[in-house]
């Protein structure tokens, strides 16, 4: 099947006992068996069968079924968020004293993860320019056990050579995490270049509708964990094969820090996946038209968006992302008064912490997702004080352009 | 036809596709399972088109459980 028609499509099979054509909500916390043995057998992994929606959950099973498709992955386990699924995925490879080495332009949740958060277990993260691939090699020593990148920064919008940097993590032995959030399958598939494992935030374009919190963890089955630096998952590989890292995270890491998806969210996530491949589309056409007439507009100092041909990026996104430049851009307007008065004159786009959704949305990025750090941090993971971030929606571009307009006009005309 | 089922030898029907080996071998919960075909974990919409052969090497793999 295309992909497509496997995001209405893939994962699911009319339901057996009632030929319902959507996924049924199991809202349910715990599975009845009718014998002792039936759920030992189950805890023993002897038999399948579910045992409580902390581990698994036939409603979130359909939506890690179409994602591991959509992804072209070997398996999938969704999560509570975004960030639930990079905080697994991470607290599974390293133990106190290992090494991360991250893209610098990255969001600011998942810096705040690894510097802070996993700082406080002794492990060390280093933060590198995305744009140059060198320096991933660099950065990484005999104690580093994963690098991290997203596909587009955010809101850096780098988009780094993710081919180059998988060959980078490979000589190493290590595998690369790529966050697929504001790109989605739609408009790249990481395994295709080299990443390991792929994570998303599912309540951005995934969901689309700004409706439910959720993450996602694939597998794409390109990594040896038979033959890593990883001892435990290693052992697993002799009984769980490729699937020996997901089942090293449903098991231990992703059971025990609890950061399971309510049914209702990954049924959320499911209707989402359902219409994503149109909204991506009118996603990247609105942003390129958005990021064109901010450009042509003599009032903004700067824009940035990877989609225009003058990007320095312009290149990696047309080997990687076919020449789509995703829904989001940043732009400038001088200082960080402009911003806060543009941001307060819009009229159809929100002003809130979301991306991807099928509303316009803008926030300023230093003051709210990077307050926790300094502005000399800041700067160094390309956020600037004028920085407005726009997510662009799938409204009529004429609208957002009429929005957009009038309120840098009232931005402006308060300068004089 | 002979393969091999979770490291035990069986006997199936010829030609049978990977959706039909678990029927075939009553498998509960079949939306459950990963397929793993001679080492490599087969994609869930490959199950109904991939045709197994003699003396192929078919792992059942449940990794939903927790109970690993």
């Amino acid at each position: 099947m295309k992909d497509d028609t496997l995001a209405i499509h893939g994962g699911f099979k009319d339901d057996s006992s009632s030929g319902a054509t959507t996924v049924p909500i199991y809202q349910t916390v715990s599975y009845a068996y009718k014998t002792a043995q039936e759920l030992a057998d189950v805890f023993d992994g002897k038999a399948p069968g579910y045992i409580y929606t902390r581990i698994a959950n036939p409603t979130t099973a359909a939506l890690e079924a179409r994602l591991t498709e959509l992804e072209d992955g070997i398996g999938c386990i969704a999560t509570s968020s975004g960030m639930a699924a990079i905080a697994s995925v991470v607290m599974g490879l390293v133990r106190a004293g290992d090494e991360i080495v991250a893209a610098a332009g990255i969001f600011g949740g998942t810096v705040s993860l690894f510097k802070n958060t996993l700082g406080r277990f002794d492990v060390k993260t280093t933060l590198v320019d995305a744009a140059d691939s060198e320096r991933f090699a660099k950065a990484v020593n005999k104690k580093t056990k994963l690098i991290f990148i997203e596909t587009i920064g955010n809101p850096r919008m780098d988009v780094p050579d993710i081919p180059a940097i998988a060959e980078i993590a490979h000589r190493a032995n290590i595998p690369l995490i790529v966050d697929n959030t504001v790109t989605t399958p739609f408009l790249v598939k990481p395994k295709k270049f080299g990443a390991d494992i792929v994570v998303h935030s599912t309540s951005k374009f995934i969901n689309g509708h700004g409706t439910a919190i959720g993450g996602a963890i694939i597998d794409t089955g390109s990594y040896d964990w038979s033959d890593g630096p990883f001892e435990d998952i290693k052992q697993l590989s002799g009984k769980a094969g490729q699937l020996a890292f997901l089942t090293h995270l449903r098991s231990l890491i992703y059971r025990d820090l609890g950061g399971c998806p309510a049914p209702m969210n990954s049924f959320l996530m499911l209707q989402g996946l359902e219409t994503l491949p149109g909204r991506m589309a009118k996603h990247c056409e609105n942003a390129k038209k958005s990021a064109q007439f901010l450009r042509n507009n003599p009032k903004v100092n700067w824009v940035n968006y990877p989609g225009l041909p003058d990007s320095n990026f312009y290149n990696n996104v047309v080997r990687l992302f076919n020449g789509h430049g995703g829904g989001l851009l940043t732009f400038g307007l001088g200082n960080k008064q402009k911003a806060f008065k543009f941001i307060d004159s819009v009229k159809l786009a929100k002003n809130l912490a979301n991306l991807g959704d099928a509303k316009t949305l803008v926030i300023h990025p230093s003051s709210t997702i990077f307050h926790e750090f300094s502005i000399e941090d800041q700067k160094k993971m390309g956020i600037t004080e004028d920085m407005v971030r726009v997510s662009v929606g799938i409204e009529d571009f004429e609208d957002i352009r009429c929005d957009f307009e009038q309120a840098i006009e009232k931005t402006c005309k308060v300068e004089k | 036809m002979k393969l091999v089922l979770n490291g035990k030898q069986i006997n199936c029907s010829a030609s049978l596709t990977v959706s039909e080996l678990l029927i075939e071998q009553k498998v509960k919960m079949p939306e459950m399972v990963s397929v793993e075909l001679n080492g490599q974990i087969l994609r869930r919409h490959e199950f109904d088109s991939t045709i197994l052969k003699e003396d192929d090497q078919v792992e059942l793999l449940y990794f939903m459980g927790g109970g690993n």
